[in-house]
């Protein structure tokens, strides 16, 4: 058995995933994962009950992330809206304690897709209210025993936060020990310099992992450096779990950021046994 | 001895006087310079004077396809009737400056939602890249389809696609083209996709990962070179280096890219030729 639990992402099985989806757990289980990762695209028809439920029913724990559309953008210059974003945070710190998610995962830093040029001024604001919103997260977060794993976007995706070192610089601004970083393997390939030394770099403040293909695709089927990636990841003495993140053509949320116009693999089910299959190959 | 041509996009040095670009590539030992597609903003004769003093020829033409006017599968007939125009001009300025080849992007970059159907789209991107092409060849120019990466364009995102299309068209005077940038996200493989591609490439954007100077990402362009060796390919290198953002010509126009003025434009080509001595150190 590997070291490491090995999850999949809802955004493969289901999307948006809602409590009338919880059979994917079994699917997830089926599969052989160790992990299903719940995104909270929305929280009207999905709730941390459901997700109990079938987490005791099934033994699958679960990991929670969160998607950042337009109306959750806790770096927007209109208070009203930074409030909403920080709102659904909460919920979302809410459900992870729920259901026993470690943390809350995502680029839960601004709106994602919002890519824009600022003047510094403007940009140095843009990360201040970035902090002071992900400060006051992490504090009820901190009080229910969750974390908050920031996640680094590529260009096309966010102008906040696209490298390891920026989220290490965002994460010193909010200046609290429960946050931290979750790569993904598909950013890191766009914006680093060398994805290995990015991931040692963060040591231990990389708090969650996601690998995908450099398309997106299953992952062992691009060229992502996966065997510098593991080591890295063997080097920092990483704890936490590896979950594989792909996009259904159905995600609403997000789907103009994702930007997925052809299938990636055979079929999203295929991606979910073949990634499965290289996880397991590479790190046993 | 180089085995490639080497070129740079004047892309990135926007808003300069295009007589220090064409020094500074000459000054660095680049066979050619990569113009922009804005034939209004450019003074021909000027060009040719500059190009000639300093020993370099022009390799190709950056075509801008932006906005609804250039798009060649747009449901106007208008809009796709004033795309065509703007190609042909592009070529009518290629043939001026003594460039062989013009960039040609069926669909506007930053375009990434279809406005027709599937089938019609390809219809039109077949009818006006073949009608394009012809006039082109018609002035002694050839062109080359470009794909992009997903952020930018939905209609063409890899190599093997570019061919299918080229291959619609029956064109004898056009290729494909393999941006390393827009490849390092959409391939399976970069040097895969050019072995595929073969004798169909006639143009290459050489940029990083991260679309900074070969070295400053992680790319390895080993294997690259090589495959560029195999397939025969004889047309020019051409580095097309910009500033990480999605609109990176915004981030220009405020001046944040110095780096890519002397910096990069020495560093890229260095790292290249230190590669190809490494490769074939006989040669």
């Amino acid at each position: 058995m590997s070291k490491y639990e090995f999850g999949v992402s809802t955004f493969i099985l289901v999307s948006p995933f809602t409590d009338h989806d919880v059979d994917q757990f079994d699917v997830a289980m089926e599969m052989g994962y160790d992990l299903i990762e719940v995104c909270i695209e929305d929280p009207a028809v999905v709730s941390a009950e459901a997700l109990k439920k079938a987490s005791d029913r099934t033994g699958l724990p679960v990991s929670i992330c969160g998607a950042f559309g337009p109306d959750r953008d806790v770096s927007h210059e209109d208070p009203q809206k930074r409030r909403q974003g920080i709102d659904y945070l909460k919920l979302c710190v809410d459900i992870a304690q729920a259901v026993g998610s470690p943390h809350v995962a995502g680029p839960m830093y601004s709106a994602t897709g919002k890519a824009r040029l600022l003047p510094p001024e403007e940009r140095r604001q843009q990360r201040q209210w970035a902090a002071d919103s992900l400060r006051e997260v992490a504090d009820y977060a901190s009080e229910r025993g969750v974390t908050l794993a920031i996640e680094p976007l590529n260009r096309f995706e966010t102008d906040l936060v696209n490298t390891v070192e920026q989220g290490l610089e965002l994460c010193e601004l909010i200046g609290r020990d429960n946050v931290g970083l979750m790569l993904d393997t598909f950013h890191m390939n766009i914006e680093e310099k060398n994805i290995a030394a990015a991931i040692t770099s963060a040591g231990d403040k990389v708090f969650h992992f996601q690998v995908s293909e450099n398309d997106r695709g299953t992952p062992g089927s691009g060229h992502v450096p996966w065997s510098e990636t593991f080591e890295a990841l063997k080097t920092i003495d990483y704890q936490g779990s590896i979950v594989v993140e792909s996009f259904l053509p159905t995600v609403e949320e997000i789907a103009k950021a994702v930007s997925l116009w052809r299938p990636v693999a055979p079929s999203m089910d295929a991606l979910a046994r073949d990634g499965l299959t290289f996880l397991r190959r590479e790190l046993p | 001895m180089s085995r490639f041509k080497y070129s740079y996009n004047a892309i990135v040095y926007y808003q300069e006087d295009i007589a220090k670009g064409i020094d500074r590539v000459a000054r660095y030992g680049y066979d050619a310079i990569e113009l922009v597609g804005e034939p209004a903003t450019h003074n021909v004769d000027e060009i040719n004077k500059l190009t000639s003093d300093a020993g370099i020829d022009v390799s190709s033409i950056c075509s801008i396809w932006f906005g609804e006017e250039r798009d060649l599968i747009n449901p106007s007939a208008a809009n796709r009737q004033k795309a065509l125009d703007y190609g042909k001009s592009v070529a009518d300025f290629a043939a001026a400056v003594g460039a062989p080849t013009i960039i040609v992007g069926p669909s506007p970059v930053g375009k990434t939602e279809a406005l027709a159907s599937d089938e019609q789209e390809w219809e039109w991107a077949v009818e006006n890249v073949r009608t394009l092409g012809e006039y082109a060849a018609s002035v002694g120019i050839n062109i080359t389809l470009e794909p992009w990466n997903r952020y930018e364009t939905h209609f063409l995102n890899r190599l093997d696609r570019a061919v299918e299309l080229l291959d619609a068209t029956g064109l004898k005077n056009a290729g494909v083209h393999g941006d390393l940038f827009h490849m390092n996200i959409e391939e399976d493989s970069i040097h895969g996709a050019f072995a595929r591609a073969g004798s169909k490439v006639n143009h290459v954007h050489l940029a990083d990962s991260n679309r900074a100077a070969p070295g400053v990402g992680h790319i390895d362009f080993r294997p690259t070179l090589q495959t560029l060796k195999d397939i025969n390919f004889d047309g020019y290198l051409t580095f097309e280096l910009l500033p990480a953002a999605s609109n990176p010509f915004a981030m220009m126009a405020r001046g944040g890219h110095l780096e890519f003025l002397d910096p990069y434009t020495e560093k890229a080509i260095n790292e290249m030729k230190k590669l190809e001595q490494e490769l074939w150190p006989n040669e």
